[in-house]
């Protein structure tokens, strides 16, 4: 076996050696590069710093767990934002495995740190059952699909529902997916409601939602770890993203590295191999 | 009998919520249609339940006949169980019930669902590495393009691969956001999503006609 068939033939197991290795190296030893900021995450930023002062905005954690890594940066980094601005958060879930969960530990934890109040500037109403009615149902009364918050308070006992019947109450909404439930608030939120929309999503999930942005149905957009941390570095907040994508740089260099590798020793087995033939 | 009736109410069901889209809320075809929505999730509601009730029932014929991998049903069972109990029970009674922060459910979540899904997304970068390293080779004229095209976006959305790509002459990483990103890509995906929108309209036209019929269990 020549060199270019044992290239062909790397054992898998060095390849997960250097994935583990690439990743854990830039957390032992940190060099932070420049992230440049992309006009879509730009154009996001300033959207919600265009908004007056106290408006009300809806934060969905339209996420499962496994997307943490990706989406709880951009939620977290959100959330000073809108904090910061003295914005009222009204969170929520289409997503029954652990949504709800998620934006009540973060924005709790956010809220705490800004000295908010539940129920007066932020309220979690939780998830319920087939988003497409959640979302036209909303549209002419939250309260009639979610008659109680998260932890089963009625709307009625929070301050801030008072103000907050249905979308023409909303200044904002600001989307995080891992999945298509971004599709449904664009087409009935946006579409039909006409509420100013952001989304933060996974990469895997961002090729899709710039069509959204070139429609203009999507203010901006944040596309994975990346556009977290570009958020970080707008909102002056540096933090898991950034950290982060020391280690996602490594790990795509990784990548491209082995895949013109492998496709070195591709091209000379192949060559070989037409010149044994021929 | 069994047939028609559902097909029936699928169909004034159907036409009615899309008839109603058109009233306001204050109407009575636009009352209705806000009716069905909460209907809708009050429905959905009973699906989840109804989930529970399978998971519970096929994993615990499993159990009972021991057929492989039975001690895995197990596990299954108590997990279902733990979590969805002391959830679904007053916190008035203890702190440990309901979903709020330092209940058990809250717990599990955080400490063990949470991190197990998590692990379970992450093996993905070292597969994806192996798979890349063994089966992205450029085989013809549209990989080849397919591969360069990967290369260049995976070196624009890192920090490194972009410091290296302003090495070059050109500004390389705007024309791939505009070109690639905001161009080719943007157009494939307008093209996507239409013919998804298209193809979900004519589904619900066809359920509503009562042509679709895989949703009685029939073809």
């Amino acid at each position: 076996m020549d060199i270019w068939q044992r290239i062909e033939k790397l054992d898998r197991r060095w390849i997960y050696l250097a994935v583990g290795v690439t990743v854990v190296l830039p957390f032992l030893f940190p060099s932070p590069l420049p992230i440049s900021i992309t006009p879509e995450a730009r154009s996001l930023y300033d959207a919600v710093e265009a908004l007056p002062d106290g408006s009300n905005v809806m934060l969905v954690y339209d996420y499962y767990p496994a997307a943490i890594a990706e989406c709880e940066p951009i939620a977290i980094a959100a959330l000073h934002h809108l904090f910061r601005k003295n914005c009222k958060v009204i969170t929520l879930s289409n997503i029954p495995y652990g949504g709800p969960s998620m934006a009540e530990r973060v924005t709790r934890l956010m809220g705490n740190k800004y000295g908010k109040v539940y129920g007066v500037d932020y309220v979690n109403l939780g998830y319920k059952y087939g988003y497409v009615a959640v979302l036209s149902g909303m549209g002419q009364s939250i309260e009639s699909i979610f008659p109680t918050d998260n932890s089963g308070t009625p709307l009625a006992q929070l301050p801030l529902m008072d103000s907050v019947k249905n979308y023409s109450n909303i200044a904002f909404v600001f989307e995080i997916a891992d999945n298509a439930t971004a599709d449904y608030w664009v087409s009935i939120v946006n579409a039909q409601y006409g509420v100013p929309m952001g989304c933060g999503g996974t990469a895997v999930m961002a090729p899709k939602f710039y069509a959204y942005v070139a429609s203009g149905q999507f203010v901006g957009l944040l596309g994975g770890m990346r556009g977290a941390a570009e958020y970080e570095i707008l909102v002056g907040k540096e933090a898991d993203a950034v950290r982060g994508m020391q280690a996602q740089s490594l790990v795509h260099m990784l990548i491209i590295a082995m895949v013109v590798l492998g496709n070195i020793g591709f091209f000379f087995s192949r060559r070989r191999l037409k010149r044994g033939t021929a | 009998m069994r047939t028609t009736v559902p097909i029936v109410v699928a169909f004034i069901a159907g036409l009615l919520s899309v008839v109603g889209f058109f009233f306001r809320t204050d109407t009575f075809l636009g009352s209705v249609r806000q009716e069905f929505l909460v209907w809708l999730t009050i429905v959905g509601g009973f699906t989840l339940l109804l989930g529970v009730v399978s998971i519970v029932r096929v994993n615990w014929t499993a159990v009972v006949r021991k057929k492989p991998g039975w001690q895995y049903k197990i596990l299954t069972l108590v997990a279902v169980f733990a979590m969805a109990l002391p959830s679904v029970l007053p916190s008035s009674k203890s702190p440990l019930l309901g979903r709020a922060e330092g209940s058990i459910y809250d717990w599990l979540f955080n400490y063990l669902q949470s991190p197990m899904m998590m692990t379970m997304f992450a093996t993905l970068a070292f597969y994806i590495a192996s798979a890349a390293y063994r089966a992205f080779r450029a085989r013809s004229p549209e990989a080849t393009l397919l591969l360069i095209t990967a290369i260049l976006i995976m070196l624009w959305r890192v920090p490194m691969g972009e410091a290296f790509l302003d090495l070059l002459p050109g500004h390389i990483a705007q024309l791939l956001n505009t070109y690639v990103m905001n161009g080719v890509n943007m157009a494939v995906q307008r093209g996507i999503i239409i013919g998804a929108a298209l193809g979900a309209a004519s589904m619900s036209l066809r359920i509503m006609l009562g042509i679709e019929r895989t949703y009685l269990g029939k073809s």
